[in-house]
């Protein structure tokens, strides 16, 4: 175990306040029960988020957004949770994903806009971006973030996840390709990123579990399978994710052939810089909505 | 990442060949550089070139192709050459992608990375799946992507890369390790030239410990075999010496990993199922004093 691994208390400020219960799925403060920690995540679906061209609905997307912060943060009303995640005197920047192929759909963007704005935070105190975020203003006095992205398979890493959608925020992406991206973890241990990220969102609308060629890309290698994770454990959400993928690389290819490089960074991300947990038996995946070919 | 891409004006693609030969080529010898004459067509199957030609270098790769950038620079990527091509009304478009590497190994190399698809015709070797054909050919693998299949694309996709591969005199060779790998038994599709551990790791995950030693002047090619008694990768890596080999040879029986080495040249086996089911191609690939 690393000498930087976050320990327990420094795990619960992944999440700020009322917010960590979310976090370990209603176990937060059970320090001394021998116990291994659990996480909870959301996987909220909508057949009908999707049009014929795998394009979103803003409004389907903004509910489920809405549903599934509620059911992560444990209230029935999403304004109630987003107060949970969200004061007026924050400062957020919405960490985005711009990859041309499969970005973070900008319904989302601005949803998430929209309900940061419902808390009451200034809307000069909300910035979505990626790769600028070391030189946008907003994102450099940013109380937390919020960070979003579509999950996909990647050469280096394994998969595209919300872990590494962060690399941005570092000088030189090639230092953490070592090791199938092993330490990008590590990311998340830089002061200006600790404890500040209060939500994940992974993008499964139109997940690519598979990748071909320089541009690492094939319309037959994404479907529409409408989906969001949430959850503040970062790891969990991705450990989630990445479940996902493996079940429908089986369907699809019909023989054993597992995300290669293996995307171990979310492995690492909880052993070695105790971001999360990525033990599927010890993450509780709440369902809502669309239950056909979940593939969990 | 500022993203200082070159630009080429359409008027300046006849003298892309000059361009070519002029400019970054490298260590390669001029008599090689002479073979490489590049005149591409305009229009190939209804579809024209959209816009300038754009040549990426090593560092405003990575912000071109995002994600995949490493795998070209893993083979000593020169540059990239890319240029888009619009098709009739209602056809998708179409990217071309050149990718000068270092040597025609390395180009071999880069078209292993990816096995998948029917064999065509194009090049010293090409294959065609899911609205994608790569090629190689001399210094240079070629990667046409249509951005949404359709039939008419398909076709002039294929056109279009026998187009360029035309364009390259240069013919290279297979590197001559591949040979070595035994033949009975081997999957030749699932043969990879590689040099370095990242690239092994997509094959056959090994870790971070780069127990092999591999290194940019290492070559290393692997195989998939599946005996009657089970299956295995069998790995044949060549070192610059035998003190090179002699190191990794250590460093591998260290990490568990069944070797034998002759000289320079050291072999291993690899996720062998079960266990003892490499133990023959070892002496295969191998063979005692």
């Amino acid at each position: 175990m690393g000498n930087n691994k976050l320990n327990r208390r420094d795990f619960f400020s992944v999440g700020t306040g009322a917010a960590a219960a979310g976090l370990l799925g209603g176990r937060a403060g059970a320090d001394k029960d021998e116990t291994p920690p659990t996480s909870r995540v959301v996987l909220i679906r909508k057949s009908e988020v999707l049009d014929d061209e795998g394009k979103a609905d803003p409004k389907v997307l903004h509910r489920m957004l809405n549903e599934g912060v509620a059911e992560l943060l444990g209230e029935t009303d999403a304004a109630a949770a987003w107060r949970q995640l969200f004061s007026p005197s924050d400062v957020v920047g919405i960490k985005s994903n711009v990859w041309s192929r499969l970005p973070t759909p900008a319904a989302l963007e601005e949803a998430l806009q929209f309900e940061l704005e419902r808390v009451g935070v200034a809307p000069e105190n909300i910035a979505v971006d990626d790769r600028n975020v070391k030189s946008n203003p907003v994102f450099r006095r940013a109380t937390s973030f919020i960070n979003t992205r579509p999950l996909r398979t990647h050469d280096w890493s394994g998969l595209g996840t919300c872990i590494k959608n962060l690399i941005t925020f570092t000088e030189r992406y090639p230092d953490y390709h070592g090791d199938a991206c092993a330490p990008l973890g590590s990311i998340w241990l830089r002061p200006e990123i600790k404890g500040k990220v209060r939500l994940n969102v992974l993008v499964m609308l139109t997940p690519q579990f598979h990748s071909t060629g320089p541009h690492s890309f094939s319309q037959e290698f994404v479907w529409p399978y409408g989906g969001l994770i949430l959850g503040v454990d970062p790891v969990a959400v991705d450990a989630t994710g990445a479940r996902i993928i493996e079940a429908k690389r089986k369907l699809h290819f019909g023989d054993d052939r597992p995300i290669s490089p293996p995307p171990h960074h979310i492995q690492v991300a909880d052993t070695q810089y105790g971001l999360g947990i990525s033990d599927p038996e010890r993450i509780e995946v709440v369902r809502l909505g669309w239950k056909e070919n979940t593939l969990i | 990442m500022m993203h200082c891409r070159l630009r080429i004006q359409s008027w300046l693609c006849c003298l892309l060949p000059v361009l070519l030969t002029a400019c970054g080529a490298g260590p390669r010898p001029a008599a090689e550089d002479e073979s490489v004459n590049l005149s591409i067509p305009d229009e190939v199957a209804g579809w024209h070139g959209a816009g300038d030609w754009e040549v990426y270098d090593t560092d405003t790769i990575y912000a071109y192709i995002d994600g995949q950038a490493e795998v070209y620079m893993a083979y000593g990527m020169v540059r990239c050459l890319s240029r888009r091509y619009s098709g009739p009304e209602g056809e998708p478009d179409i990217v071309l992608d050149l990718f000068e590497q270092a040597s025609p190994a390395d180009a071999f190399g880069v078209f292993t990375h990816d096995r998948d698809g029917e064999d065509v015709d194009v090049g010293q070797g090409g294959l065609f799946r899911n609205g994608w054909l790569s090629f190689w050919k001399g210094h240079w693998f070629g990667s046409v992507y249509i951005e949404g299949e359709s039939e008419a694309s398909k076709e002039a996709v294929l056109a279009l890369g026998r187009a360029v591969a035309d364009t390259i005199t240069e013919v290279g060779e297979v590197p001559p390790l591949v040979a070595e790998l035994p033949e009975e038994d081997l999957d030749p599709r699932s043969v990879r030239f590689l040099h370095t551990q990242e690239i092994l790791n997509g094959v056959v995950y090994l870790g971070y410990e780069n127990a092999l030693r591999f290194g940019p002047d290492v070559d290393a090619v692997v195989g998939r075999y599946q005996r009657p008694d089970g299956g295995a990768w069998l790995l044949l890596v060549d070192y610059p010496d035998e003190a090179a080999a002699q190191m990794a040879e250590g460093g591998a029986i260290e990490a568990g990993i069944a070797v034998r080495r002759k000289g320079s040249r050291l072999a291993a086996v690899l996720a062998p199922e079960p266990q003892t089911a490499g133990d023959g191609l070892l002496a295969d690939a191998i063979r005692g004093e």
